[in-house]
Parts: C-alpha cells; sequence; structure tokens
C-alpha cells in the first residue's frame, strides 16, 4: 500500500493558481463583465411565514430603468427544486416560509435604481403564525410549512443496537445531559455572483458564477429552463471560499439569472452584497442534542440512548444528508454495545440549513466529547484514559455494525500523538486542581441588583485560568450511502511533454487543482510545474458528482492516479518494444526521465519519449475513473456500512479563561489527523490551520441568532469570524494510516479539521474553571452566566 | 445608496463655515468616512438625506497638534494612527492612546478621526472615556462664531450633540494633566482585534502617601453614552486607597451605572463585569503608583 | 467631478459622479479587479489598497476624496514582470487558499513593511487584523510576511 518512495507526493508544491491569486489576475465571478449584461435585483417581503395572496407591480412596472420583472411565470420547467425533496420555489408564488425568500426579479442597468424600486412592489399576504422552535414544529396541531407534506418532519433516522434499557440496568452509573449548537454561518469572504449568457450554437445558456458544484447547477438550471443537459454549459469562476455554502443558493440564483437572460437574451448578472448573501444563504444546523449514557465503574461504556433534534430551517435542502451522517457518528469513536439513536430534522421559519463542512458532525462531536469527558470525571480517570477504554481499535464494530478493517484504524495513534505532544495528562490535571479552588469561591453574579458584593471581586492575579482539552473523532470518508460515488479526471499529454489536467471536482479554493497536478506529476514523473489545470467546465469533463464530503482527496486523486497510470502503461509498452524489454515494473519514470535500471541501464527524456510516442501515433489523452465500493444502510434499524473507509482525528486546545469577564484566548491547538497519505503538505497544512480556526470560530464567537425567524447578525460587524490576532498558535501533525482507497490512500481532511475544535475548546475550559457549558458559542457571556444574552430570550439547553 | 450629488474640498475652516451656511440640513462634513459610508450602505436613518459632503481632509488646522504650558490642541481630522504615533499625546495622553489602539483594524484607524469617532456619539466610540477623564473641551466654529465647551455637556444622548447644523468641531483641547495622575483604559470585546465595545472604562488616579487625591473615571459603551462620573469620584477623595476601598468604588460605580443606564437585556452581564473591570484598573494602578 | 491622482505610479484624470467608492472607481472604471468587495463597511478587508503610504478600505473612500493622492493596488505591486518579494512568498508558504482575501491582505502587508521592514510577529498579526481570511487560520499568511521582513 504505502510502500512507494516519493519524489513529490508529499512535498511543498506551489499552487497551480497560486500567480494568479496573488497577482490580482484571477478572476472571481463578480470580475467578469460581459457586452450588454443587465443586473438582477431581488424583491422579498418583510415577513417570515405567509401566504401570498398577490403581487402588484404597477408602481414600478412602466419605470424606465426596469427592463423586464422575472417572476414564476416565466419560469417553464420546475419551479420548485431541492436535492432531495423539491420544495424550494425558484421564485416563490404560493408563500413566504423564510425571511431570504424572493418572490421576483426586478432587471435593468442601473442595479442602485433596482433596489429602490424593489422596495415599492406590493405584496399582498395573509401572515400565518411564525414557526421558530423545532419542538413546537413537530407539535400533532402545528401548521404545516409545507402544505403538501403532511408534517414539518423532514426526516428521521433511528439507529438500534443491542438492548439499551439492559444497557442501563447492567451500568454502575447514568449521566444524561442536554446540549445545543448554533446556527452559524458559511462566511466565505467572496458573497455569492453568477453572470448567464445566452448560448451560441445548440449551447442555450453558459452560466460563469461562484459556484461549488457546477454539475448540480447544471442539472438545476436544465430542470427550471425544461432542456437537456448538454444544453448548458456551467463554468466555474474562481471561487472566493464556499465551506459547503455555495450549493443550493448558487443553484437557484443561476437559474434565475438564465431565466431572465433568455427571456432577454442578454447576458444577466446576480451579484449579492454581504446582508442579501446572509439573509438568503442557508447555513449550519442548529441541533438540540440529549445524550443517557450508562457506563461502569472501569469507565467502560454499556448504553447509549441519543435523541438529536435539528432545525432545517424552511426548506430540507442537503438535511437528509446532513442528519445522516449524525446517525451514524453519533455515538463518537467508541464501542457502544447498545445504542438507540434518534436523529430528527424539522422545519421551521427559521433561515434554511444545508451543508456546511463538518456536514452533521460537529454537532454531536461537541456532545459525546463534553460527555466523555464528565464520564471521566465520574469515574476518576483522565479524558485520555477514558478515551484509550473505549475508542475503537483495529476491527472494532461501529453502532451501525460496521467492522473496521480494510484500512488502518489509528485511532490509538492519534489519541497518543496528541496527549504526547501537547503533555495533555500532566497539564490537565495541573489545571484541574487550581480550577476546584476557584470553583469553590464564592462567586456569584447572580443577585437581583447585580452590583457585586465584596467576596465576588477576583484579584487580577486569579483572572487568568489554564485549561487544556482534547476530542476526539471519527469520520466515514466520502458520500456512503448517501449516494453514488464516483470521479472523473482527463489527461492530456501534449507533444512537446506538458499536459492538461482537468477534474470533474471542483477546485474550490482548498488546492485540489494542486493535489491532482501532483498526483499526475507523481506517476509520469514530470515536475508539476509543466501541468496546467483547465478551466473547469461541465461540458469538457464528465460529471464527477459535487465536491463535497472531504472526498476530493480520495476520489479526485484516485481517477487522476488511474488516468495517468493508463497512459504510462502507454509509454512503457513503447520502451519495451524498443528496449526489447520483458516487465514494465522495472521501468521508472522520475524527475522527468524514464530509467531502466536492468543489466544494461538505458534512460530516456520524458519529452524525448512523448515525441517517440506520438510519431507512432500513440493516444496520449484518457479519461481517468475512479468509483467506490458499494455500501449499504438499512433505513429502519440503522444498520449497514456506512462508508468504505474512515479517517481518524485528535485535536487539544489549551485555551487561558478570564474569569472575571468571560473572554477565553486560544494559546494552543494541536491537531493530530489522518488523512492517509498526505499528498499536498502546504495544501494539508493549511487545511488543518483553516479548519481548526474555523472550529474555534463555531465554538466562542460565532452565531447567527433569528427573532421571528430573522437574522439579527447579517454582516461581519456582528457575525464574528476569528481574526489574526484571535489564536495564538495551531500545530500540525499527520499520522499517515496505511489504506487501499484513492491515490496511495490519500483520504480525507477538509472537515475531521473543523469537526474537533470546538469540543476541544469547550472541554479545556471545563478544565479551566471546573465548570461544564452546555451551549455553543461560549461566549463572554455564556461563560459567566450559563446562558446567551439576547434583546430577546431564547430558550437554551441545560443550566446546569 | 449613496445619495450624494456633490463633494466639496474646502481649504481653510472659514471655507467650512461659509459652505455649511449654505444648507437646508443636506450638507454634512466627512473627514475619515468610516461612520457615514457603511452608514450609506446600511441606508442608516441618519444619513439618507445628504447631498453634499464637505470633505476637511484638506485643511491643515484641523490636522495638527499643538502644545502650550496649558494645554494640548488636537485638531478634529487627526487619525487614530496619527494619534499613536504622535509623541506629544503619547507623552502626556497615553489613556487616549491606548484607545486608540483598540479601534477597528489598521485600515480604519488610517481614516478614522478623533472629531468623527464622538461627532455622532454612538456610546461605543472609544475615545470618549479617555477625553472625558482628561477633562478634553472642543472648540465649536460657525460663520457667526467660535465657543468652547466641554466635551460632557457636547455629548447629549446618543446620537445627539450639542452640535448646531452650521457648526463645525474644529480642535479637542485637553488641558495639560498633572504628572501625578496615572491611569488605565480598558476595552472589552467579543473578539481580540476590530471588535465594538462591549465596555470601556477609562480612570485616573492620584495617590498621595496612600490617600486618593484626586480620582476621575469614565466609562463607554455600558451607558448610553460616555459618562463621566463626577459624584463617584468627589465621594471617595481624600480616602486611603486600599483593597476594600477599591471593591467600594467599584461597587458604587456599579451602582451609579445602573441608575444612569437602567436594567436592560446586556445588564445581567454587563454590570457586574463592568465592576470587575474597575476593581483591577484600579488595582493595576495601585500597585504602578506604589 | 474630474479627479487627478497617482494610480500605480501613473498620472490619472478622470471625470467621476460623486456618489461612487474607491473601490468602484478601480475596479469599474479602471478594470483593476484585483481589488474585491466583501463586506462594504469595513469590516472584511478583501478591499484594502494603499492610499498615501496608508492601508485604506476602499469600499469607505469615496473616489472624489482621492483627489491628489497616491494609490497602489495588487497590480502595481509586480514590477517589469517579476512578483514583489510578499507575492512569492505567499506561493511559497501556501499563504494562499481560495485567494479572495490575498490581494487586501498584501496590501495590508505592503503597507506594513512600508512603514516598519522589521515587524514582530505581534506587530505582523495586528497589521492583517482588518483582513478577514475564512480559509488559511493565518498562520501561513504570518510565516510569508515573515519571510519577506527577512528577505528585504
Amino acid at each position: 500500500m504505502n510502500k512507494e518512495k516519493f519524489n513529490i507526493v508529499g512535498k511543498p508544491v506551489v499552487r497551480q493558481d497560486g500567480y494568479s491569486k496573488v497577482t490580482g489576475k484571477a478572476k472571481y465571478a463578480d470580475d467578469y463583465q460581459f457586452d450588454g449584461e443587465l443586473y438582477g435585483i431581488m424583491v422579498r417581503t418583510n415577513v417570515s411565514h405567509a401566504i401570498i395572496k398577490g403581487i402588484d407591480f404597477s408602481s414600478i412596472e412602466n419605470h424606465p430603468s426596469i427592463t423586464a420583472i422575472i417572476t414564476h411565470l416565466d419560469i417553464g420547467g420546475s419551479k420548485k427544486v431541492g436535492p432531495i425533496k423539491q420544495d424550494q420555489p425558484i421564485f416563490c408564488f404560493e408563500k413566504i416560509v423564510t425571511p431570504g425568500d424572493v418572490v421576483a426579479m426586478l432587471v435593468g442597468e442601473n442595479e442602485v435604481v433596482l433596489k429602490e424600486l424593489a422596495k415599492k412592489v406590493k405584496i399582498d399576504l395573509e401572515e400565518l403564525p411564525v414557526l421558530e422552535d423545532t419542538s413546537t414544529a413537530l407539535a400533532s396541531d402545528s401548521i404545516l410549512i409545507h402544505p403538501q407534506y403532511n408534517s414539518n418532519l423532514i426526516t428521521h433516522y433511528p439507529l438500534r443496537r443491542g438492548n439499551v434499557e439492559k444497557g442501563f440496568k447492567q451500568s454502575d452509573e447514568i449521566i444524561e445531559q442536554t446540549y445545543t449548537t448554533q446556527l452559524i454561518e458559511h462566511a466565505y469572504i467572496e458573497p455569492e455572483c453568477v453572470t448567464a449568457i445566452p448560448g451560441e450554437g445548440n449551447i442555450r445558456i453558459k452560466i460563469i458564477g461562484s459556484i461549488q458544484n457546477p454539475f448540480t447547477t447544471r442539472r438545476v438550471v436544465a430542470s427550471v429552463l425544461s432542456c437537456g443537459l448538454n444544453e448548458v454549459e456551467v463554468i466555474q469562476a474562481e471561487l472566493g471560499g464556499s465551506f459547503g455554502g455555495k450549493d443550493d443558493t448558487m443553484n437557484i440564483l443561476s437559474a434565475r439569472a438564465a431565466v431572465a437572460a433568455l427571456k432577454l437574451n442578454r447576458p444577466v448578472k446576480i451579484k449579492y452584497d454581504r446582508e442579501e448573501s446572509i439573509i438568503e444563504s442557508y447555513k449550519r444546523h442548529p441541533y438540540i442534542l440529549n445524550y443517557k449514557i450508562g457506563f461502569n465503574k472501569d469507565g467502560k461504556i454499556k448504553a447509549m440512548k441519543i435523541d438529536l433534534l435539528a432545525d432545517g430551517g424552511a426548506y430540507s435542502s442537503m438535511s437528509p444528508f446532513v442528519t445522516w451522517r449524525s446517525v451514524v457518528q453519533a455515538t463518537g469513536p467508541y464501542q457502544v454495545p447498545n445504542v438507540y439513536t434518534d436523529v430528527r430534522v424539522v422545519y421551521t421559519n427559521n433561515p434554511y440549513t444545508g451543508a456546511m463542512r463538518g456536514f452533521g458532525s460537529p454537532q454531536p462531536i461537541f456532545a459525546i466529547e463534553s460527555m466523555m469527558d464528565e464520564i471521566a470525571l465520574k469515574v476518576g480517570k483522565t479524558p485520555f484514559e477514558i478515551r484509550k477504554i473505549n475508542g475503537f481499535k483495529q476491527g472494532s464494530v461501529t453502532a451501525s455494525g460496521q467492522k473496521l478493517s480494510g484500512h488502518e484504524v489509528t485511532l490509538h495513534k492519534v489519541l497518543k500523538k496528541a496527549t504526547d505532544v501537547s503533555s495533555f495528562n500532566k497539564k490537565w490535571n495541573e489545571n484541574k486542581n487550581s480550577a476546584q479552588r476557584v470553583d469553590d469561591s464564592p462567586k456569584s453574579f447572580m443577585n437581583e441588583s447585580l452590583v457585586l458584593k465584596k467576596n465576588d471581586f477576583i484579584p487580577p492575579d486569579n483572572l487568568w485560568k489554564k485549561g487544556i482539552g482534547l476530542a476526539l473523532s471519527y469520520r466515514g470518508c466520502s458520500l456512503g450511502a448517501e449516494g453514488i460515488d464516483a470521479a472523473a479526471t482527463y489527461v492530456s499529454i501534449q507533444p512537446d511533454g506538458t499536459v492538461y489536467l482537468l477534474s470533474g471536482l471542483a477546485e474550490n479554493g482548498q488546492g485540489l487543482k494542486t493535489t491532482f497536478s501532483i498526483v499526475a506529476a507523481e506517476v509520469l514523473g514530470i515536475s508539476p510545474e509543466k501541468i496546467i489545470y483547465l478551466e473547469p467546465n461541465t461540458s469538457r469533463v464528465p460529471d464527477s458528482g459535487p465536491t463535497v464530503a472531504s472526498r476530493a482527496t480520495l476520489m479526485g486523486g484516485g481517477a487522476t492516479k488511474n488516468a495517468c497510470e493508463e497512459l504510462k502503461n502507454r509509454l512503457s509498452k513503447i520502451l519495451l518494444k524498443e528496449w526489447k524489454l520483458k516487465s514494465a515494473s522495472d521501468l521508472i519514470f522520475a524527475n522527468g526521465i524514464v530509467v531502466y535500471k536492468g543489466k544494461r541501464p538505458k534512460k530516456i527524456s520524458f519529452d524525448e519519449l512523448i515525441k517517440t510516442a506520438y510519431s507512432k501515433g500513440v493516444n496520449l489523452s484518457t479519461i481517468g475513473w475512479y468509483s467506490g465500493p458499494k455500501v449499504h444502510w438499512e433505513e429502519e434499524t440503522g444498520h449497514g456500512s456506512a462508508y468504505f473507509t474512515y479517517v481518524y482525528g485528535c485535536q487539544v486546545a489549551e485555551v487561558s479563561v478570564n474569569v472575571g469577564t468571560g473572554e477565553v484566548y486560544i494559546n494552543n491547538i494541536w491537531a493530530v489527523h489522518d488523512a492517509g497519505k498526505v499528498i499536498n503538505l502546504l495544501g494539508a497544512e493549511g487545511q488543518i490551520y483553516g479548519g481548526t480556526t474555523q472550529g474555534a470560530g463555531y465554538g466562542l464567537w460565532e452565531k447567527i441568532s433569528t427573532h421571528n425567524g430573522k437574522i439579527r447578525e447579517n454582516n461581519f460587524d456582528q457575525f464574528l469570524i476569528p481574526t489574526s490576532k484571535d489564536i495564538d498558535a495551531i500545530h500540525p501533525f499527520f499520522v499517515e494510516g496505511k489504506d487501499k482507497f484513492g491515490a496511495w490512500g490519500g483520504k480525507s481532511l477538509g472537515e475531521p479539521t473543523l469537526e474537533l475544535t470546538a469540543a476541544a475548546i469547550a472541554n479545556a475550559i471545563t478544565n479551566a474553571t471546573g465548570k461544564r457549558f452546555f451551549n455553543l458559542p461560549i461566549n463572554i457571556e455564556e461563560l459567566l452566566l450559563r446562558k446567551k444574552l439576547y434583546p430577546e430570550s431564547l430558550k437554551r439547553g441545560s443550566t446546569s | 445608496m449613496i445619495p450624494v450629488k456633490e463633494i466639496l474640498l474646502p481649504e481653510t475652516v472659514d471655507e467650512v463655515c461659509r459652505l455649511l451656511q449654505d444648507t437646508n440640513g443636506l450638507s454634512k462634513i466627512i473627514a475619515g468616512g468610516t461612520d457615514i459610508i457603511p452608514g450609506f450602505h446600511i441606508e442608516s436613518p441618519r444619513f439618507v438625506n445628504i447631498e453634499r459632503l464637505i470633505d476637511i481632509n484638506n485643511i491643515d488646522e484641523l490636522k495638527s497638534v499643538s502644545v502650550t504650558e496649558d494645554y494640548i490642541s488636537i485638531g478634529s481630522a487627526i487619525s487614530f494612527s496619527e494619534i499613536i504615533s504622535n509623541p506629544v499625546i503619547n507623552e502626556k495622553l497615553p489613556l487616549l492612546v491606548k484607545a486608540s489602539r483598540t479601534i477597528g483594524s489598521t485600515q480604519i484607524r488610517n481614516r478614522a478621526t478623533l472629531g468623527g469617532n464622538f461627532i455622532n456619539n454612538a456610546p461605543c466610540a472609544d475615545s470618549v472615556a479617555p477625553l472625558l477623564v482628561y477633562d478634553a473641551e472642543i472648540k465649536i466654529k460657525s460663520i457667526a462664531a467660535e465657543k468652547i465647551m466641554k466635551l460632557q455637556d457636547f455629548l447629549v444622548k446618543p446620537y445627539r450633540t450639542r452640535l448646531m447644523s452650521d457648526e463645525i468641531v474644529t480642535q479637542i483641547i485637553v488641558p495639560n494633566p498633572p504628572a501625578k495622575l496615572i491611569g488605565d483604559f480598558y476595552k472589552l470585546g467579543r473578539r481580540r482585534a476590530v471588535s465594538i465595545s462591549r465596555i470601556s472604562l477609562a480612570i485616573l488616579l492620584d495617590v498621595n502617601n496612600g490617600f486618593i487625591n484626586e480620582m476621575r473615571i469614565a466609562s463607554g459603551a455600558v451607558t448610553p453614552i460616555g459618562t463621566r462620573f463626577y459624584d463617584v469620584e468627589e465621594f471617595f477623595k481624600g480616602r486611603i486607597l486600599d483593597d476594600e476601598l477599591i471593591k467600594d468604588i467599584a461597587i458604587k460605580l456599579g451602582e451609579r451605572i445602573m441608575e444612569v443606564s437602567g436594567v436592560r437585556w446586556s445588564s445581567e452581564y454587563k454590570i457586574p463585569v463592568v465592576q470587575q473591570v474597575c476593581y483591577q484598573l484600579i488595582k493595576g494602578i495601585e500597585r504602578r503608583s506604589l | 467631478m474630474k479627479i487627478s491622482f497617482v494610480l500605480n505610479s501613473q498620472n490619472m484624470s478622470i471625470e467621476i459622479e460623486p456618489n461612487i467608492r474607491l473601490l468602484d472607481l478601480l475596479r469599474d472604471k479602471f478594470n483593476l479587479t484585483g481589488t474585491k468587495e466583501g463586506c462594504s463597511i469595513g469590516e472584511c478587508g478583501a478591499c484594502t489598497v494603499i492610499m498615501n503610504g496608508k492601508a485604506v478600505n476602499s469600499c469607505l473612500v469615496l473616489a472624489g476624496q482621492c483627489y491628489g493622492a497616491e494609490i497602489i493596488t495588487i497590480e502595481g505591486i509586480e514590477k517589469d514582470g517579476k512578483l514583489h518579494p510578499l507575492q512569492e512568498n505567499f506561493l511559497k508558504s501556501g499563504a494562499v487558499q481560495c485567494g479572495f482575501c490575498s490581494p487586501g491582505m498584501i496590501m495590508s502587508a505592503y503597507a506594513l513593511l512600508l512603514k516598519n521592514p522589521n515587524p514582530t510577529e505581534e506587530e505582523i498579526k495586528d497589521a492583517i487584523a482588518g483582513n478577514l481570511c475564512r480559509c488559511t487560520g493565518y498562520k501561513q499568511i504570518i510565516d510569508a510576511v515573515e519571510k519577506t521582513a527577512k528577505e528585504i
């Protein structure tokens, strides 16, 4: 598996798209301009839930700045779309179900004037009660948000293993706690932008935009236009961040632009500002997580009863897939003989929720990893020991009954490495002892007058408390039983030895172009600089599914390797004949030279070999294909082989907590990940730095709060993501577990880096303060008061 | 939407005053623009009708810092970056420098001006608490007159000041603080950088042989507008500064802030924390004055 | 109104509407699209350019305020087809992912090195605190600026 020696894989390589990005030449969606282009401006209401009785454009329809008003009446094909349930209208025509909803689009040359005109559209609405809360929405007498379905329940996943009641009876101790997590925004720095250009020749429409998944966009646009997939060409502009966020929203914006462009036969651009982006785009699911865990005095877990309730918001989007990952991974990377899990996701009138880096894992990880520390404290063990006792080993069986085999189960390796490099056990014990003293001190802000008593004051030298915490996870790679899992890469060697490369997966900034170039360069034995990655375009390369689920390196890496190996075989055949050799295995492609190391050594430069191949009429272009093995899932019981392979990770966070003000400062994060073989070292380290930073934001600052479904934090002055000053040091480490899948066993990293950080920070804060925190984010108010403060109160999880 | 139809670039204060005369409330002075321009973007009602902007960045008088034996005079259009790098202000008004460092980002501090920070009287203006403890006064000019007013008197209520539509604030005048006064400034934000104040507090203290000779306290963000607490200051004058007294001061301050602000959704957090912050600030000053 | 200013070392004179921002002037009138718009309120720093030697958010400066100013954008720091050392080091350090913040980030670092050729790590963090990056976690960006300071 990993026996090979590598020339390029695992070494720092400059990005394919780096030069254009550091010079400002890279073209993002809004950097394109087209002759005669018009702008599309959205018409929204200011309600969260209502029946649309009528829309009156009479006050504006004759205004000279309006070229056209586009509504659902202009749509010839699907009026509603969605990846799983088609519940989201391109333009609303029956109901308003959330404040981001759009009823029409004004098209014209002057966006400023159009924005003013959009406010003047009269929409006749019959307002309905606003469902803000998941439990209310689930009540049997609740009003239905989408009346075509008979319930506000989007999906329910059960998982049953063993006998949980028996398991609790056999347990020495039982802990039951409720945790909650918040709604957050992806906060890609580039807001959404797309232009639809009426096509030439047989292509009906061309779309260029900030699109995460061009093939999904193509499917949605073709369905809305009611035309063939081959009539829609989607080109991904340079993408200014996505993190799962430029999928559904971009598909819908593309469809709106396409409908308008075809109606007017002119290019139509839609460009959101930050406020519109936050109001309309989907977000991460808030969860309410109830865990009841039975365990013995030796720390061994006997049973878990888990109830997860996710807020899907107004549209189903990817909710069924997001929550499916939660049901698979809810028990954490632990051996639990008796499990009874229910995961439900519900429609509300809140902003809708969908895919976001982590995808249904950061929420249960926060709960389960907090509980593991609670169990450790209860049985007098360290967080390290409790995980060592219960953690998956090679051949362990997961909650869904899948035996972990076929890859190296490195859970204990990552746990040991992370705790070693951070001196975890020593620090944890020291902090725990000093935290106890603080907690004993009679400090209570909660008195009627809010005025402190003399013994409430904390001496300046005792203000900052250190804490260290860890979190551990396993994660299924790629789509799993969510869907068909295959990807393609096109490789073409040119007569001078330079190479074109194009994958059906999309560059989202993560560095996929570079990673695939490294794979190709390694196999062909050339420098990555000889490879040019082509403009991503749906009409040039096969549909490879979405670029999600940390699957690009695994699937696309596999496809690229297959393609290059096919070409290498063709080249080897030429040499076998020329040099009269028996086996190609003695040929080494490296450093731009092909060498035969036999009795009579021979060599030829790669470029020379390519010339020869061309002179002999050998085809040096191919499409490599990689498909994952079959996996299955039984919906009724939650049994099955959810994913074909897994990755493991452990993060340790060290924090300083100001017990007087509630401020938390992150001193260190040690992030140890088994992503399999590391292909692109700079990129992999970048994933760790970036993912943990996002995870820290999730843990401490980021939140989108709503009132009557409406968002309070609609720009970066209120939605606070980490700056350069908020984290002191992040230390990345890789444990390269062996695997047979992908390119040399290169697997998933993007999401594992994010999912652990908030949980590790929460445990570190507990270590510092001696108190458990149940609700993310652990912001200054949560830390001191164990609750959130808003202009309106919102009910949260456990308070003690 | 930016409603501006005209930008004027006067080179003297007199010219500004003349331009301000000719107005129906449609003109506004702009310096750094870090309040006005985002205000246009969010369609703040404060700026919807502005058609004429009078840019004062070209006026040397408004950019200069001068010192006499009694006063430091700071031009209202000086940027926070200029304040941070100005040696005189660093020497005489360290709390103002400390507060300036916490404002926005480098980019914001390069544009935002001292005058612009308080002219809109936003509760979270970070320079206000230091200016108040330094007893800052401001010079206001119009075509008809020139007047000097205490900053505390200028600030009326949130987003409301005594500035008339034909007036410009030209100078911030700070009496040279006695060398015996030492102090500190604290800002609490949700993040370590580019953060809106949740609480800000400025304290100056002169301790003589363990007795409080003089104390000055001002708050921002935790009160509806930047507020000086003269009564608290007076109450503790002449008392022996020890741990007990520092707690008494903090408690008294908390009570006063409650009276000034009333109970708000954020009080449950802010009131206890501002007392703790007050306690630790004075403890720190006490150590330095020993 | 008509304004004259220096843009990437070239004298420029242009008739503009008074209600456009420096950001609009650069992107729409001069097609310098390396300067990005991320939030429109001066919070994200994607639109950072150098104005008279200092980093500013070009979304918070009106074009009409740029009379006589010297403006440098990301397009103006590459000299004679050779990358500025900051750009080189951004590439070598892995400081770029999606790249949307990179032009603004590089301009903030450029302004820092103009006035402080030997910044500490804290000073670097301070200089780029107004430039939000959602991809990189900042570490490799800080590395790139440190390396550049050592080189020049």
